[in-house]
């Protein structure tokens, strides 16, 4: 069943233009100019019951616009969204019943309450039954290691403490759906890692529907299947992420620090230097023609090398790799 | 119907307990909040024995009544500050905002819940200031029951009358980006024209038609004078009127401006 369905979903902001000097200004205050921005762009996609889908894209991408639709505390410019077959603006407090939503730098709790004297109320704002409520604490807490934040207030909590006590206070009313913006920006591994485990095993026991949105590929490859990628508003790829991982993980790249500059480099086929700076150098290479040994030994037979790094892709990469044309756009 | 009442108690009564835990965690300042009264009731004790200076009545109060008057203004006067500018700052900044809006509340209900939990815990933490005003300043209260039961009803709804007018006030942190500004001007014209710092009844003719016609007096003058023995019971019913007027059309229009400024924010995007 579908639980997420977009049309054409379209948001343009107006912004008003600022004008220079005071004519300028008095101009803008009697005849404001606005420039358009358009955030979201005709994007169509549906997400199915139990899904986990990771809603990708640079920053500006448009990514948090469309959550915000999807909440319904936007209102699309043209388009249309539907969650669990309402309209999230026009029943937007109905849509909130059934929906969780993480915005990553921002808190659902009380900030100078302490953590369980938030999450009570929360869990009574949601009518979350006694008992039920009575369980679900007692097992995020053993998940997510809440004990000993139960009692501290959110203005004194780490970003990473923070993070997962946001995530309780989600889905202790067990939604639906559940929307999180960036959740794991600015966090240690450890965290991350915990948190996803925690997300995946959710999405796992009662099928929550998940949209995740991220420019971190890490918290992808753990948890979605699938990737919706949009870059400036609009849709560049929805499919598996297999598909990706087949053509990116192709390409890796390493960067040398060498002693002495050096432009000029004869590398093995397959390599090629991307990026030429005096005393760094970045090679990328396609790992089924040659390897990284074969790589770096050829390069340190023709000059010194202080020390290199391997690297994954990272998501810009991939992104100019799709506009030059190395996936199919929105292959199914 | 029935059912939907029963989950509003819960939540919105689940609401106001927290409010009031919260309030009672800044303990610290009660200490300073008590000191600060008791400064100013000094202050302003001596300035009206001044003024006074061997008249027994100006504009038909005696000193007595009017220090008596006063000294009430005073304990209840961070009565007519606002939280509501505060905290429509709070959810512009950083466009928190965008998290209360994805809750299955009614803003407003819950905003008014938070605003009188935390009103009414202040009243109690701020009991022992009326002991020590009935100490060290000879403050009278009424044992007559029904000037209680008058005062407590006009102070609700005088005090919903303001609560409603500071939320459209409010909204128009949504416009400019100064909301300290904001609170420094309502707060300045709103204890001048409530009654806090001069009985509204000493003031010229004009200045007392400006004070009417603004919300600020409902919320203290007119309660106040109840408990200072000002006003009689007899005008009662008439008052509690004039209050149920203002609360009625603030009530439509401040819906209605939260409604215009809400669709600022999901149809512009802030
Ligand atoms: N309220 C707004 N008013 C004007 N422009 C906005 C607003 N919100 C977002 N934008 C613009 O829309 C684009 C997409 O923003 P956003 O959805 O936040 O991107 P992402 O979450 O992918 O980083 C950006 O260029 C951003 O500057
Ligand atoms: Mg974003």
């Amino acid at each position: 069943m579908s639980v997420i369905e977009v049309r054409e979903l379209t948001k343009v902001f107006k912004i008003p233009k600022k004008e220079i000097g005071l004519t300028g200004a008095i101009k803008a205050l009697f005849m404001p100019k606005y420039e358009q921005k358009t955030a979201v762009d005709r994007v169509n996609f549906q997400i199915d019951e139990g899904e986990v889908v990771g809603y990708i894209g640079v920053n500006g991408a448009g990514k948090s616009t469309t959550i915000k639709m999807l909440t319904g505390i936007l209102v699309p410019t043209s388009g249309h969204a539907r969650v669990l077959g309402r309209d999230p603006h026009k029943e937007r407090v109905a849509n909130a019943r059934e929906i969780g939503v993480v915005f990553g730098q921002r808190t659902q709790l009380w900030w100078d309450l302490a953590f369980i004297e938030s999450l009570n109320l929360v869990a009574r704002i949601y009518q979350v039954p006694e008992t039920r409520y009575k369980k679900l604490l007692d097992q995020f807490a053993e998940m997510l290691e809440l004990k000993e934040l139960f009692h501290v207030p959110i203005r004194n909590m780490s970003l990473g403490q923070k993070m997962r006590a946001e995530l309780a206070a989600t889905l202790i009313h067990e939604p639906r759906v559940v929307y999180l913006d960036e959740p794991t920006i600015g966090l240690d591994l450890i965290v991350k890692e915990r948190i996803r485990e925690f997300i995946k095993e959710q999405n796992q026991t009662k099928s929550t529907t998940v949209v995740l949105t991220t420019h971190d590929l890490g918290d992808i490859e753990e948890l979605c299947k699938r990737v919706i990628i949009i870059d400036a508003g609009r849709l560049i790829y929805d499919g598996p992420i297999e598909t990706i991982k087949q053509q990116f993980g192709k390409y890796r790249e390493i960067t040398f620090e060498t002693i002495h500059s050096s432009e000029r480099v004869t590398l093995p086929s397959g390599a090629e230097t991307t990026h030429v700076e005096p005393r760094r150098l970045t090679v990328r290479f396609d790992r089924t023609l040659t390897t990284a040994s074969q790589v770096a030994a050829a390069l340190m037979n023709q000059i010194e090398v202080k020390d290199f790094s391997l690297s994954e892709p990272d998501l810009a990469s991939i992104i100019k790799q799709i506009y030059n044309g190395a996936l199919n756009r929105e292959a199914a | 119907m029935i059912q939907s009442l029963r989950r509003n108690v819960s939540i919105y009564s689940a609401i106001a307990s927290t409010a009031a835990k919260a309030r009672l965690a800044y303990n610290m300042w009660v200490w300073a909040d008590f000191f600060a009264t008791i400064i100013s009731m000094f202050i302003f004790v001596y300035f009206w024995r001044a003024v006074y200076a061997g008249e027994t009545t100006l504009s038909g109060l005696t000193l007595a009544q009017t220090i008596n008057y006063i000294l009430l203004a005073r304990l209840l006067a961070p009565l007519v500050e606002t939280r509501t500018i505060y905290f429509f700052g709070y959810m512009i900044r950083q466009g928190q905002i965008a998290v209360e809006l994805t809750r299955p509340l009614d803003m407003q209900l819950r905003v008014v819940v938070e605003t009188f939990a935390e009103l009414a815990t202040f009243l109690v933490q701020r009991l022992p200031l009326f002991l020590l005003a009935w100490l060290i300043f000879g403050l009278q209260l009424p044992s007559n029951p029904a000037v209680w039961i008058a005062f407590f009803i006009s102070l609700i709804l005088g005090q919903a009358v303001l609560f409603l007018f500071d939320w459209m006030f409010a909204c128009l942190a949504f416009y400019v980006t100064e909301t300290w500004g904001l609170s420094v001007v309502r707060i300045g014209v709103g204890s001048f024209f409530s009654g806090a710092l001069v009985p509204l009844v000493m003031m010229p003719g004009w200045l007392q038609n400006i004070a009417a016609a603004m919300p600020f007096a409902q919320a203290m003058s007119v309660p106040v004078s109840f408990l200072s023995g000002i006003t009689s019971l007899a005008d009662a019913p008439r008052l509690w009127t004039i209050q149920i007027i203002w609360l009625a059309a603030l009530l439509i229009l401040s819906r209605v401006i939260f409604s215009i400024t809400v669709r600022k924010v999901t149809v512009q995007g802030g």
